[in-house]
This record gives C-alpha cells, structure tokens and sequence, in this order.
C-alpha cells in the first residue's frame, strides 16, 4: 500500500467495517507501521497491534485488567437489557469467572488447570482419533462437502460433548448457543440480534444448570462432574454461579475457536497445494505435525482481538493511556509482525520461534484448554491427508464469508471438492 | 531437603530450599519469585514459559525429555538448546539436591 492510502485507511477504517473484518491484514500493517496503539473511533477501543506491546500488557494483569476488558465488551451497546433478560429468563446473569483478574483468578485458573494437561490430553487421543476418521469417512466419498458444516463444526461439538458429558443430539442447539456467547464480545450484533442471542443463551443456561444439578447428585467421569465437585487447596468448592459461569465458558470458547481452526486448516489444504502434498508424504511425522499446528494458528489465528481494560494511567507503546481505556489485543496483527517472523505470510515449518505466536495470548490469561486444541487441530489434519486428497475450494476465494466479529475471524462456509484417498 | 541453585534472566545467581513433599522445579522457581519463570499453562507442559538450561554436571540426573516436552522444546527452538527442560517436568527428588539451573532469555 501506498502511505496515502495507509492514511486513509487509518483515518476512516474500523474493525466493526465488515470489509476491513474480513480482510484486515493491510489495516493491521498500516497500524504496526504508523499507529501502533490505534484509536478506533467507531468501536470506542485502542487497537494493540504489536507484538511487544501485547506481550507487555499479558505480562501485567492487574494494570491490564481482563475483567473490566472483557465484561465491558460483553453486549456493549445493550448491556443492561442483556444482563436484565438473563436475569428474568436464563436462570441468572453469571459473570464469566475466569475472565477476571489475580488474585480471584489464580484460584479459579488453578480449578480448571488440572482437567487440560498436555499429558492428561494424550490420554484422550484414541478417542479422538476415532471421531475425527468416523466423520471423513463419512464424507470421503462424496468428493464435496462444506468443511465448516460438515466437518469442523460437528467434531469439535462431538469431542466438548464428550469431555463435558453432554449429549451429542444437542449439536445444532450447542452451534447456536456458541455463535450467541461468541458474539457478545464481537461488537457486531445490533439489537434484535441482541435479543435473539439472549434467549439462545437463556435455553444454553436451563440446559446446563439442569446438568449440573444431576451431576451434583450423581457424579461421573466428566468435566461437569469436576467442576462441581472441584475443591481446590484449602478445600474450597466453586460456588454454583462461578459453576454455572465456567461450564458455559469450556462448552463455548471449546468449541467455537476449535471449529475455526479447523476450518483455517481446510482452507490451508484447499489454498496451499504445496503444504497438503508435505502433509501427505509426512503425516506420521510427530514433529512435523506439531509443527504444522503452531504455524497454522500463527497464520490463521482463530481468535483476534480479545479485550483488557486499563485501571490506571500507564505507558504503552509511546502513548499514554488513561485509567479506563478499554483495548482490543490484535493478536492476528502481531502474528504477522515481520521482526517476530520474517516473511509473515510465508507457511514456514522451519521457523525457530515458530511456537511464539500469539494465538492463544499469554500470561496468566494464556489459553487453558491449548492443548486439547493442538491435538484435536493435529489428529484432524493427520487423518484428513491421509483419507483425502486433492482438496479444493469451490468458491471463489474472494467470496469467503467471515462471522461478523471483531473477537474471532471464523469463516462461515468452506465448500471444497477432493478426491479419496488409499 | 533439596538446594537448587537457580541464575536467573537478570544473570542473578541464587540458592533456594525445595520445600517438603512432591513438588516441580518449576514450583519452587514460583515459590521463590525466580525471574523469568513465568509458569503460563500451570505445569500442563504446554507453553515453555518455564524453560531452563540444565547445568552440564546435572543433564544426566534430571534425565530427557519425554515426546510431549519435546515438542514444546522444538516450538522454542531460538532459544532452547540440547540441555534445555521445561521446570514444569522435572520433579525435585533427593537425587537433584545440589541441582544448579540458568533460565532462558525468552
């Protein structure tokens, strides 16, 4: 881009355009460039696009507050009738319990640590391994499928429903309820849309409080069961909204970032033939597959912008920020920050740093459930390489369609064409 | 008891006592405000931000890493070497007392 254009861009663009959404990289550089802590007058937020800066605000949560950050973006715009509508027909308004900030947070973090160890993770590969080639094989021989509906979609749905013991015949109810939790802190919903999210939400919380109350009474061998019975060191339980508010928290940011992701990993396949055909000839190559997931999260990062809020006056990146000036961590611009990783857009295996993206943040807000999502993102591409080839988008490129959100860039639908394969 | 010397990101050279029971390297580096242990994931072997450089004398005793540690030793490969560990992975038993340890530059 030209610098005139990058002015302009930077004058008049805005994360809420759904054009600049769907296609932000030149709005991302023009930031990192010229503006790197940018005001973005129709979303009332800063825009974090460096690296370095994210990663100075990760390494403070108290200046940097998620808790302010977050439950500011929840239904900003409409968020008293959001909180009241809860309220009145979901059962309550529970505050998200993990986005909050230390020391509470310490507490609940350590709660939900002990259910997501990378080695705990392991356990669970055969089985998802099983899921993951059941639902190929379903569509293998069809040589058409949308990657998003009838793939990404339905297996994270199938692998949350069995760690959190839910049942499988919720999975269009679980779509929706995720795109309604997932949109609140979007900023792109007007207010029927709003409205129509709440009660998705409210049918979410009847049906999840309705399950936690049986797995209080009875429990199983899953993650309901242990969250509702988690006591931490000094024999402390959660109390049930905290319960309520990190149960809808797992189902939620477990499935719908997953899913993305895994539609990322279609699109790659379909949009980069040279790193299908690598895939192909190494897919029981461990390191090379691990390696495949870092780079496929640094490219296409399926979480974006996440929020903190400031609680005092600080210095960031050359400005001054005032208490209280909410901010939207560009993690997909920082990701792409030439310094970090040279020739960004390059699909680089060989990077050195290459697990120092920053798509599942860091600090003590880093992603809990990270590594379930490698595995279920790795097992995925092993077993599709292997059982398909020859993918293909069929649709223009251009006319790929995002979720409306500034949290999240999700594609919509991914239809794609491939041959079986073996 | 276990003496862990640990040089810290700042070049910092200090001492400190494991406490009692089954605890990580990397516990006791969070016990002790250890610069440059920050410990994201909890001990969950998924984010190396807990890495250290095992003093040559002691790469034997605190052994290899396993396939899972290796991959995240491989993800941070600017900065880990054949004598890094994750803190989080390596379990303070008798053998290790004496242990001496220098945090990576991340």
């Amino acid at each position: 881009m030209t610098n005139v254009a990058e002015r302009d861009l930077l004058a008049t663009g805005s994360m809420t355009d759904p054009l600049i959404s769907a296609r932000p990289r030149d709005f991302y550089a023009a930031m990192r460039r010229d503006d790197p802590i940018h005001w973005d007058e129709k979303l009332g937020m800063y825009l974090v696009s460096r690296y370095e800066d994210i990663a100075t605000i990760q390494q403070d949560p108290i200046t940097f507050s998620v808790n302010k950050g977050y439950h500011t973006q929840q239904a900003k715009g409409f968020q008293q009738e959001f909180q009241e509508i809860l309220e009145r027909e979901g059962g309550g308004y529970f505050p998200d319990a993990i986005m909050s900030d230390p020391p509470y947070h310490t507490r609940i973090r350590k709660l939900m640590e002990k259910a997501f160890t990378a080695h705990r993770v392991k356990a669970l590969e055969p089985r998802i391994e099983k899921v993951v080639v059941d639902l190929i094989d379903s569509v293998a021989a069809r040589g058409e499928a949308d990657a998003i509906h009838d793939f990404a979609v339905p297996l994270t749905v199938r692998i949350i429903c069995e760690q959190l013991g839910l049942d499988w015949d919720m999975k269009d109810r679980i779509q929706r309820w995720s795109i309604a939790v997932t949109a609140q802190i979007g900023r792109m919903q007007d207010r029927e849309q709003m409205l129509g999210h709440a009660r998705e939400i409210c049918d979410l919380q009847h049906y999840l409080i309705a399950k936690m109350k049986e797995r209080q009474a009875d429990p199983r061998e899953d993650m309901i069961s242990d969250l509702v019975h988690a006591r931490d060191a000094d024999g402390e339980g959660l109390s049930f909204a905290e319960a309520v508010s990190l149960v809808r928290a797992l189902l939620i940011a477990g499935n719908e970032t997953t899913a993305t992701a895994l539609g990322n990993l279609f699109y790659i396949l379909a949009t980069r033939p040279e790193i299908a055909t690598l895939l192909q000839d190494s897919a029981d190559d461990d390191r090379l597959m691990n390696r495949f997931v870092e780079e496929l999260l640094r490219i296409e990062p399926p979480v974006r912008g996440l929020s903190r809020m400031t609680t005092k006056e600080v210095e960031l990146g050359g400005r001054t920020l005032p208490a209280g000036a909410h901010l939207l961590l560009m993690y997909a611009s920082a990701n792409d920050q030439e310094d970090v990783f040279p020739q960004p857009r390059d699909f680089d295996l060989n990077r050195p740093n290459i697990g120092r993206h920053l798509s599942f943040g860091g600090g003590v807000h880093r992603c809990v459930g990270l590594a379930l999502a490698r595995m279920e993102i790795k097992v995925a591409a092993r077993e599709i390489v292997k059982r398909i080839g020859n993918i293909e988008l069929a649709i223009d490129e251009a006319d790929i369609r995002y979720l409306p959100t500034v949290a999240t860039q999700s594609i919509e639908r991914l239809p794609i064409r491939f041959t079986r394969r073996g | 008891m276990v003496q862990v010397t640990f040089v810290d990101v700042n070049g910092v050279e200090r001492q400190v006592d494991g406490g009692s029971g089954d605890q990580s390297l990397m516990e006791l580096a969070k016990a002790n405000g250890i610069d440059g242990i920050a410990a994201d994931c909890g001990g969950a072997c998924s984010c190396a931000t807990c890495l250290v450089h095992i003093d040559p004398d002691w790469v034997e005793r605190t052994g290899q890493p396993d396939d899972i540690e290796f991959a995240m030793l491989d993800m941070v490969a600017d900065v880990a070497t054949a004598s890094s560990r994750l803190a989080c992975q390596i379990r303070l038993t008798d053998a290790l007392d004496g242990l001496r340890v220098v945090v990576a530059q991340q």
